[in-house]
């Protein structure tokens, strides 16, 4: 069997904002059709990474290719759904106005303004707007289950599973592991100063990764990083 | 969808200019007509007030939205950054623009060829001016805050000094400092060219302000192109 091609590839990145290190000598490869997902505390660099992936940041070490070109340049050339949660929407545009802005299609009929829908709708809208588009060939969403009823969450697990099943490569950042679990072929696990990258079957040897194994080894990963620094 | 199509219609959904000033251009606009119908001998400074909204539409700012997230769709779905920032210039300086060229169409045909003073090289000039520095300006800052920096630097110059506006007519052109100091009131206060026809010593004092504008339209899109826009949450 052919190995489908890679699409995001990240070698050696970092991150600093001002004097503090984000992250550094972070490097991935992701195949389209395979799902990456990004654990780590608050803080640690979960949207910086996702942010470099669609060129709105520059690591400041280290190389981002998205096809084989820089994620600004790839941009022409990739079709690419990103979303950073409820809060990046325009609160004073009609909701309905903005969902047409994906495919042009209606994805939410509502006309009030989007500041005057809940926190589960916003976000449900921003999902379904770039979510819209296709064929898709790289999805990167921040935190995307934030604020989901247990449909929605049902919705975006089937969309997320649908669109990488068709070949795109989908890199989604979450605090909620058990929605993570079931998804992604690799973990990336962000921690202070470390970035460890886990493939499924390194978490689980038999089975399926699950929410506890996820956050067992997340809890290992820590405490070894944290005696680590501290015997430095 | 073709790249400039999407843009124009991401700007038409989430406008840079408040819906409030576009209002407020319209209503502007109708005082015009009706002041300039009753009286077109006024029509040269009937612009003013179109040029003083403008002042304010382009200060729109374009790095505070977009690290809010809000620009995030455009720019993921656009096929450069250049062409993002000259969508967002356009739609900034859009509805001034339009209710400049509507108000020069309707007094042309309401009073006559030389009601205007709309469409003079001096106006045409003043128009550039106030469309292309402020959103230059501003791009980094937050919304309005060109223009206010520019009405706060007005009032404290006329205060401090109240001939720093003043345009000699009789100077010679011979005479560098009177040329200096209207090319320095072009500058800071280019309503002062509204309704003048630029030619000889005018037109040459008008020129170094133009090329500011020029240099200050190029150094913004160039430098908003390659800068990083984080999100404000993620610092």
């Amino acid at each position: 069997m052919i190995a489908a091609p890679v699409l995001v590839s990240v070698r050696g990145a970092a991150a600093r904002y001002g004097q503090r290190e984000v992250f550094r000598d972070l490097s991935l490869d992701l195949r389209a059709g395979q799902a990456l997902g990004v654990l780590g505390a608050n803080g640690a660099g979960k949207t910086t990474l996702l942010r470099m992936l669609i060129g709105c940041l520059s690591p400041v070490a280290g190389d981002i290719r998205i096809a084989g070109f820089r994620p600004r340049d790839a941009l022409r050339r990739t079709t690419v759904a990103y979303f950073a949660g409820a809060a990046t929407l325009p609160p004073a545009v009609r909701a309905a106005a903005w969902g047409a802005l994906g495919n042009g299609e209606v994805v939410l009929k509502d006309r009030r303004p989007i500041r005057s829908l809940s926190q589960g709708l916003k976000q449900l809208l921003g999902l379904r707007t770039v979510l819209s588009r296709h064929p898709l060939q790289l999805v990167v969403l921040d935190e995307p289950w934030e604020g989901l009823d247990n449909e929605s969450s049902r919705w975006l697990n089937a969309t997320l599973e649908l669109k990488r099943d068709r070949g795109a490569a989908v890199v989604v950042s979450s605090h909620r592991l058990h929605d993570l679990a079931g998804l992604c072929d690799e973990y990336l696990f962000l921690m202070p100063h470390e970035a460890r990258l886990m493939k499924a079957p390194e978490i689980s040897r038999v089975g399926p990764v699950t929410a506890a194994l996820l956050a067992d080894t997340f809890d290992k990963l820590r405490e070894r990083t944290h005696s680590l620094s501290s015997h430095k | 969808m073709s790249g400039w199509l999407y843009m124009f219609r991401f700007f038409a959904v989430v406008p840079p200019v408040p819906l409030l000033m576009i209002g407020a251009f319209g209503v502007v606009s109708t005082v015009i007509v009706v002041v300039v119908a009753l009286n077109p001998s006024r029509a040269p400074q009937a612009l003013t007030p179109i040029l003083l909204l403008q002042l304010f539409a382009c200060s729109s700012g374009f790095d505070v939205p977009a690290r809010r997230g809000h620009y995030d769709l455009l720019l993921t779905h656009a096929r450069s950054r250049r062409l993002v920032l000259f969508g967002h210039w356009m739609t900034s300086a859009g509805p001034g623009v339009i209710c400049w060229l509507a108000l020069a169409a309707i007094c042309r045909v309401a009073v006559g060829r030389d009601a205007g003073g709309f469409v003079t090289t001096g106006s045409m000039a003043a128009v550039c001016l106030v469309s292309t520095i402020p959103w230059a300006m501003t791009l980094r800052l937050p919304r309005f805050s060109g223009a206010i920096g520019w009405l706060l630097m007005v009032a404290v110059l006329s205060l401090v000094a109240p001939d720093a506006f003043s345009i000699d007519a009789e100077r010679s052109s011979a005479d560098w400092r009177s040329w200096l100091q209207t090319a320095w009131v072009t500058l800071v206060y280019p309503p002062i060219l509204v309704g003048r026809r630029l030619d000889g010593t005018d037109a040459l004092a008008a020129v170094p302000a133009l090329l500011v504008a020029m240099a200050a339209l190029a150094v913004g899109f160039l430098s908003a192109q390659w800068r990083d826009i984080p999100l404000e949450a993620a610092q």
